[in-house]
């Protein structure tokens, strides 16, 4: 292979204003993903069955469906449905976070759930109300749980965001895709796309990596 | 003792429970009566009803039918429907119970475990909440103890604070399910000692227990309880030294047996 590289073609400042956005599609998501994420938690672990199956069958529309069909669905579908036209920010920002409420809703739920009946019955016992012992116990309790997911979650959603380019949104991998088209440099481009998101995520899983050791050492 | 001629502390009648839609019986017609200032120590096999019998009276189980008062009001009755259990709260409220596994609440430090409940079920100010606690936990030997978080704590520290954060609502009656059953065994003896305490200052208790050794120094009564029902009931020389029935005599043998 006689190719020789050439990375100077790759200018950066394109790529940085690229991953502002990426980063904006992200943390503005991730809200309302841990949000209403939480409320939809609640949602789907309602006693009434009429509340709860429509919710679960949303969660399940967006965790078996792919994100990218998703995110084209809601660029395409919602305008002519509903007639609502909204910039390509907000369009992008909605379909994210949508996918990560579902995702998180998943995570909470399991950490609510998994909350020791032990703990409620001490609850019980020390006079606690239902009201006191939801709000005292089991959501402080369980949000601590669902911290490492959520972040898991959210990294992942930075990585999905990727998949806005395909509706002109101009995020870092629409920035690397323009510019690889400049300049002919698909190779150098990418690769320093990609070096961007992985110098992004990587500290965050390194960081979940390190709650989650020390989640295991407090619960023992 | 005067106090042993006035009302019963606690009267079980008749208590009925089943799991399962009735297809397991776990107490099939309880009757106790607890005079104030006696420590009821429950021994029996697995699946007598001990335990259940301890979670009835803290109201965490409905039952099928009977009664239970305490210090003479009504306290918890089946209800007119199959289903219900009516439970009178304020009187739940003078009941404390600590359980085997340890139930500390793992987000708040050892004081903040011991305030809540104080400051939210009584409204009691924390400042005053705090100062009770403090020295609750000085006299379990756990003052140094008080900003430490439960997963920082041996399982027989974080009994002691168990016990010291049910005593902060100021009990008329503690029970004690299988406390000491999930320790090491070279733990089990602090939390023992923290429990003979209490009995010192006549705290009536109700224990269910393993630790035979512990039943016979804790113990002004001693009832076997096995297939739901009370097989024996009386002082501790009596059940454990010399019972007068048959399935009594043959656990005491085979729990001693194991325990040598």
């Amino acid at each position: 292979m006689d190719y020789t590289f050439d990375f100077n073609a790759v200018s950066l400042a394109p790529l940085l204003k690229g991953l502002w956005v990426s980063l904006e599609l992200t943390v503005a998501a991730n809200v309302i993903g841990i949000v209403f994420g939480f409320g939809l938690a609640l949602l789907i672990m309602s006693p009434f069955k009429l509340v709860r199956l429509p919710f679960m069958l949303l969660v399940e529309f967006f965790r078996c469906t792919p994100a990218i069909v998703q995110i084209v669905w809601i660029f395409y579908c919602v305008p002519m449905l509903f007639d609502v036209f909204l910039d390509p920010i907000t369009m992008g920002v909605l379909a994210l976070g949508l996918n990560l409420m579902a995702f998180n809703a998943e995570a909470y739920r399991a950490s609510i759930q998994a909350v020791p009946k032990e703990q409620i019955d001490a609850g019980i016992a020390l006079g606690l109300t239902p009201i006191q012992r939801i709000l005292h116990i089991v959501f402080p309790t369980a949000f601590r749980a669902s911290v490492p997911v959520l972040l898991t979650n959210g990294i992942v959603i930075f990585q999905q965001s990727a998949l806005v380019a395909i509706v002109a949104i101009q995020d870092l991998m629409y920035q690397g895709k323009s510019l690889a088209t400049e300049t002919y440099r698909p190779i150098e481009t990418f690769t320093v796309v990609a070096l961007i998101y992985f110098a992004v995520s990587f500290p965050v899983t390194q960081i979940v990596g390190l709650l989650e050791r020390r989640r295991q050492l407090l619960v023992s | 003792m005067i106090m042993s001629f006035s009302l019963p502390l606690v009267k079980m009648q008749s208590l009925h429970k089943s799991y399962a839609d009735g297809a397991i019986q776990v107490l099939k017609g309880i009757d106790i009566e607890m005079k104030p200032g006696e420590r009821v120590v429950v021994i029996g096999p697995s699946g007598g009803g001990k335990s259940t019998l301890l979670r009835v009276m803290m109201g965490l189980e409905k039952i099928d039918s009977g009664s239970v008062t305490f210090d003479g009001k009504p306290y918890i009755s089946s209800g007119s429907s199959e289903s219900k259990t009516v439970i009178d709260m304020s009187v739940r409220r003078s009941i404390g119970m600590v359980f085997q596994h340890y139930t500390l609440f793992p987000h708040l430090n050892v004081l903040q475990n011991l305030i809540l409940a104080p400051c939210k079920v009584r409204g009691e100010a924390k400042s005053k909440a705090q100062d009770r606690a403090q020295t609750l936990l000085e006299r379990f030997g756990l003052g140094a103890k008080a900003k430490a978080y439960p997963a920082q704590l041996s399982g027989g520290q974080k009994q002691r604070v168990a016990i010291a954060r049910a005593l902060m609502l100021d009990p008329k009656l503690m029970l004690f399910d299988e406390v000491t059953s999930a320790l090491d065994p070279e733990l089990v003896g602090e939390v023992e000692q923290v429990i003979l305490q209490l009995a010192a200052q006549n705290m009536p208790m109700m224990i269910v227990t393993h630790d035979m050794w512990f039943a016979r120094n804790i113990a002004s009564r001693v009832i076997f309880c096995a297939g739901g029902v009370v097989v024996e009931d009386g002082p501790p020389e009596q059940v454990l030294g010399s019972p007068k029935e048959e399935r009594t005599k043959e656990f005491i043998d085979r729990v001693f047996h194991i325990n040598q």
